[in-house]
């Protein structure tokens, strides 16, 4: 177990790095040291509260949306929509809060709407995963489509019923402090939606191994045909799996809106779902392993973003895919070198044992 | 002497944890057919799969006619004249027979009117009768391994490896494929059949290896052998068999009872006809006949996985046609389905997490709405214990365990949680000798404990060691049910080929 | 009003086509491409970068192809042959493929003041056929990948169900051990198979940029991929299917232009004409039975354990 875990660590760090390394030697293209470009974000990052405080505040959706694949990868399902559950999340998130503003006390509107974002996405999860149990529906199709689908719906109530008052943008009003998340630190923008998102890990984690229901869902994962032989009613498992999955996505919309932007704009985060889905896989679907990633994701996007503001270069903004395209690349790659190694080194184990 | 036809030299074969060969050296002659006998395990089929390219060695060498041989894949045995039929057949069943049995010998476009008259023309020749332009789904396992064979001759093979060819057919189709085998080594060529059946190695065989624990632990001409000296060799020990009285148990009470039972698929004869049967308290009720005449589906039907059409059942005088699988796993119904790793385990999980996989509802197991992990863990040692489970523990990889153990950590849940009827589909297929005796010990314990038993098996042997009575079951319907005694080999055989035994009356 | 509508769902279904014919190539074998989104976007990108830099469309195509092929190339290695599962490696190929094409565009073009334009693939009428009335028009004034497309179905067709490559390519989804017994790697079929889907995707994808728009932009693909690889499904796996599906998408989409060119929006939101191919897709997975889906499909092939 600890040769394995060292494995694990190692082949991850070098993975990491060989990601970085090859998106460095791309930023000489532009004709960009990617050495000093590097170090001074990392610098800044480590020296500047206010930038450190972004690198949680970027991870925390990133968790959400990543324990939502994983939560269904358990159950060898694909939840590829956590996109869209966002999206549903964040306009309940914002119309709830608008119209509790000032009606409500901050705790309550805060629990109120956090209660509703998981409801939110977990309809339109569970409703994923009702497709899938009742007409056999390939649920792959069907959650990876339904992102369009609330990204239009998105875009229409921004144009209409949720339009600022002034009716200038398609966005809606801002929400009063009264609806804020609390901010964590005074000086950063870090808002205790982390401490959310570290405590719904844990309880994923806790539901996945600890309960019957986790054991039943990590069952039917497996072997559908064996679970429904053993009269665990596969359908009702794919419908809990996808509500749940939907649900952590739909909280994202929570921390996002009631956290950092406090308003809903149009093109509101569009990469949290596929970002979620590239952490879910380099911490292997484990909910404690999607905490690190995330802050992994969210120190990159960081980078990224000072990268570009640096004066005198001019990073894009896309280096932040790239590193992350590059980072789970490796990463991919990296499990198929660790079975490699573990199979050869057993297999000269065994080699010298029967010489002998 | 000259040079054999095909020689094997000093292979050695690795997988991941496993010796699957050590050292193994044999050689076979032009026009001998060689048996390769051995326990599930032993490591017959790795050292076939070497010979015929699909697996490297990581030792030795091949020779054929004295000449090293590289065979690096099926291509390069081909190009030698070997063919190999899988044990599981490697057809595509969503295929025509013919497209099967071109597919990697034809080339550009296929003329199909063309290959089938071919394919045709060749099964004439050796009296086989194909429908070439069937799909193999639609075909029995029977006529599927004539495909198979068919595949091999169209390659022109001069030397056709079988491995377990026997294990899917009736006893009187074993006696037909004998009977090619002999004619077609007649003509010169070489067969090399794997098998852990000693009649069969009687039968056919001119020279026998004996393989043990991936080594080769005999080599002998058939003529100076023997059945006793041939299993002591493959066994390695002597082996106690469980001992069984037959009993009447018609004046006990009725636990099961199956009335009128049939499933229809569209447009499709039906699946099973009109089945009626009871089984006793204490009683071991057999189901013997060639897999595939709905054995599976009558055990799914009582087991509630499958829906019957019309039909009822009663467990205890209760009626239970309309029960969930959870509803009658809580009246004490156990299931050891055929095919445990589709049906019954999760491989991907220990074998604590497989122990609690019937009864996951049951707030045995959680404490404050948590498992429970301790008592899942002691409960899984008691078990591993009681069953002479080789394991490392309750939280090894189910997947880790070989398929023995597996299968009896299988029946240890199953026992467990059923009280009153095992339904147990071929729950020896494919295990070792000592395994099976485990397995045989165990039924026959749950037996005297007044569980009833439900025992479907493609073993003859089986069959007559430990039921009370017996049904036979060919294309979805029971040829008859009868008690132990009323039947020998070849009655048994001719009703499993829907021959009825009044039909043969009325014949004789 | 009507032929225009047409011709224009058929010039619609060019990509879509493409897309979905290589996809089912790719999955009869048994591989999902999942990279195909990625695919389709490398695709575009390459074509305009071929066609901006060199003035050749017909260069742009050939460049289009390459990334395509690229893309494919790392997918089929990462899938196939370190057996890494296909959705996951998909989808950290399509992430790569969009910083990839975004970030080279930056590098060749820099931020340019106006959108950079190329001229797009001509429509070619051909002589006699594009006089037939009504079908003439539809059919005979479409730009040379539409033609290439006609072309494509029918060898589709035939060397899926008439060859022995085809035989060995649907034999390796349904029963890779099968192929194996008979001397065929079945890894290397798959890889080629994978191949072809890269090199078909590209040309979809440069059906955006070089073919329709003139133009690249880094969300032009947005989701057609996927649309494709839906479309295979849907088609039940057989270029028939693809075809049929692929014409009722291009209708829908056509449909939404014809209702917004119309004042359609009036009464229906904009957003609903947007999303009816994706809501489209989701009744049709909803709806569609009996699939005859290849049995190992997105299984990788091990022989040795």
């Amino acid at each position: 177990m600890n040769a394995k875990l060292r494995d694990l660590i190692v082949t991850n760090l070098l993975a990491v790095f060989a990601g970085l390394f090859l998106s460095g030697i791309l930023l000489l293209f532009l004709k960009i040291n990617p050495l000093i470009v590097f170090k001074q974000a990392v610098v800044t990052m480590v020296t500047d509260k206010y930038t450190l405080g972004d690198v949680f505040l970027k991870a925390t959706p990133l968790i959400f949306t990543a324990l939502a694949f994983a939560f269904t990868f358990k159950a060898n399902l694909f939840n590829i929509g956590a996109q869209g559950q966002f999206y549903m999340g964040a306009i309940v998130a914002v119309a709830v809060s608008l119209k509790l503003d000032g009606v409500v006390p901050t705790p309550v509107l805060l629990v109120v709407v956090c209660v509703l974002t998981f409801l939110a996405g977990g309809v339109v999860g569970g409703l994923i995963g009702f497709l899938k149990a009742r007409y056999h529906a390939n649920e792959f199709l069907v959650s990876m489509m339904s992102t369009y689908v609330a990204l239009a719906v998105m875009n229409y109530l921004l144009r209409t019923f949720l339009k600022e008052s002034k009716g200038e943008y398609p966005q809606t009003d801002a929400i009063s402090n009264s609806g804020w998340i609390p901010t964590l630190i005074k000086g950063t923008r870090l808002h205790a939606g982390f401490l959310l998102a570290m405590l719904t890990a844990v309880a994923v984690w806790i539901l996945l191994y600890k309960t019957p229901l986790g054991y039943r869902i990590r069952a039917v994962g497996s072997n559908a045909s064996a679970a429904q032989m053993s009269g665990i009613n596969s359908g009702r498992i794919y419908v809990a799996a996808f509500f749940i999955s939907g649900a952590l996505a739909g909280m994202a919309g929570f921390t996002e809106v009631n956290g950092v932007q406090h308003m809903l704009i149009q093109n509101f985060n569009p990469d949290v779902g596929s970002a979620g889905l590239g952490i879910a896989i380099l911490a292997n679907a484990n909910p404690i392993g999607i905490i690190f990633a995330s802050l992994l994701f969210g120190a990159l996007n960081v980078a990224g973003n000072l990268m570009g503001r640096m004066p005198g270069v001019n990073v894009p903004s896309s280096i932040i895919d790239l590193m992350q395209g590059f980072v789970m690349t490796f990463v991919i790659i990296s499990y198929f070198a660790r079975t490699y190694l573990d199979r050869q080194r057993k297999k000269r184990e065994l080699q010298k044992a029967v010489e002998k | 002497m000259q040079a054999p036809f095909f020689e094997l030299r000093n292979i050695s074969k690795y997988f991941t944890g496993v010796v699957a060969n050590k050292d193994i050296s044999f050689s076979i002659q032009r026009g001998e057919v060689l048996a390769l006998l051995g326990e599930n395990g032993a490591g017959k089929s790795t050292i076939m799969k070497i010979l015929y390219g699909l697996y490297k060695a990581d030792a030795g060498k091949i020779l054929m006619e004295g000449r090293e041989q590289k065979i690096t894949c099926p291509k390069d045995a081909m190009a030698l004249g070997i063919s190999m039929i899988q044990q599981h057949f490697s057809l595509v069943p969503a295929h025509t027979v013919t497209e099967n049995i071109i597919l990697g010998s034809v080339h550009g476009k296929i003329d199909y009117k063309k290959c089938e008259s071919e394919v045709k023309r060749l099964a004439d020749q050796y009296g086989f009768e194909i429908p070439v332009d069937a799909k193999i789904s639609e075909l029995d396992v029977g006529v599927q391994q004539k495909v198979e064979i068919i595949k091999a001759l169209y390659l022109n093979a001069k030397l056709l490896i079988m491995d377990e060819p026997t294990a899917v057919l009736t006893p009187q189709e074993s006696q037909k494929l004998m009977d090619f085998v002999k004619d077609y080594v007649a003509k010169g060529n070489s067969v090399i059949f794997i098998t852990h059946k000693l009649k069969e190695v009687m039968d056919v065989a001119n020279r026998i290896i004996v393989m043990r624990n991936g080594e080769v632990c005999g080599d002998l001409n058939a003529s100076e052998t023997n059945e006793g000296e041939l299993s002591r060799l493959m066994i390695g020990r002597e082996l106690v068999m469980p001992e069984k009285d037959r009993q009447e148990h018609s004046g006990q009470k009725v636990r099961l009872s199956v009335k009128n039972i049939t499933v229809e698929k569209k447009g499709e004869t039906p699946v099973l006809k009109d089945i009626s049967f009871e089984i006793h308290e204490g009683e071991i009720f057999g189901i013997a006949g060639v897999s595939g005449n709905g054995q599976e589906e009558l055990c799914e039907v009582i087991w509630g996985a499958l829906k019957a059409d019309t039909g009822t059942i009663s467990l205890d005088g209760q009626d239970i046609t309309h029960l969930s699988i959870r509803g009658r796993i809580g009246k004490g119904i156990g299931y050891v389905p055929v095919d445990r790793h589709r049906d019954a385990m999760v491989m991907d999980m220990t074998l604590a997490e497989n122990m609690m996989l019937k009864s996951s509802y049951d707030a045995k197991w959680t404490r404050h709405g948590l498992i429970d992990r301790k008592k899942l863990s002691d409960y899984t040692k008691q078990a591993i214990s009681d069953f002479m489970i080789k394991a490392p523990g309750p939280d090894a990889q189910a997947k880790g365990l070989s398929g023995g153990n597996q299968q009896k950590a299988l029946l240890a849940r199953e026992v467990g949680h059923a009280g009153a009827l095992l339904i147990l589909n071929q729950p020896t297929r494919g295990l070792d000798l000592g395994a099976i005796n485990n397995i045989h010990t165990t039924i026959l314990e749950e037996q005297k404990h007044k569980k009833s038993i439900l025992l479907v098996s493609t073993e003859l042997s089986e069959i007559f060691k430990l039921c009370d009575r017996i049904a036979v079951m060919y294309k979805g319907s029971f040829m008859g049910i009868y008690s132990g005694d009323e039947l020998n080999t070849e009655k048994i055989g001719l009703l499993m080929a829907g021959y009825s035994a009044k039909r043969e009356a009325a014949k004789g | 009003m009507m032929i225009s509508l047409l011709s224009r769902a058929l010039m619609m279904s060019t990509p879509l086509m493409l897309g979905s014919i290589a996809e089912v190539i790719a999955e009869r074998s048994g591989m999902m491409v999942t990279a195909i989104e990625g695919i389709f976007l490398v695709g575009a990108w390459g074509g305009f970068v071929g066609t901006y830099l060199t003035g050749s469309a017909w260069i742009g195509m050939l460049t289009a192809i390459l990334c395509g092929l690229t893309v494919a190339a790392i997918y089929g290695s990462i899938s196939i042959f370190m057996r890494q599962h296909q959705v996951v490696t998909g989808t950290a190929l399509n992430i790569l493929a969009a910083g990839f094409c975004a970030y080279f565009q930056r590098v060749l073009f820099g931020v340019p003041t106006s959108p950079l334009k190329i001229t797009p693939l001509q429509s070619l009428s051909i002589p006699l056929l594009s006089q037939i009335p009504v079908l003439g028009p539809i059919f005979f004034q479409q730009n040379a990948l539409t033609y290439f497309v006609y072309l494509l179905i029918p060898i589709a067709y035939i060397v899926l169900y008439k060859t022995s490559v085809g035989l060995t390519i649907r034999s390796t989804g349904e029963n890779p051990e099968a192929v194996d017994v008979a001397g065929i790697h079945v890894n290397t079929v798959r890889f080629l198979t994978v191949l072809t889907a890269g090199v078909l995707g590209g040309l979809a994808g440069a059906f955006y940029s070089v073919g329709y728009l003139g133009m690249f932009t880094t969300n032009m693909i947005g989701g057609r991929g996927w649309i494709a690889f839906a479309i295979c499904f849907l088609g039940n796996w057989n270029p028939k299917g693809a075809v049929i599906g692929t014409v009722v998408f291009g209708l829908a989409e056509a449909v939404a232009i014809y209702m917004q060119s119309i004042g359609g929006n009036g009464y229906f939101p904009n957003e609903l004409f947007i999303a009816l191919p994706y809501i489209l897709t989701i009744v049709l997975t909803v709806a569609r039975r009996n699939f005859n889906v290849p049995a190992k499909l997105g299984v990788a092939y091990c022989k040795e354990s």
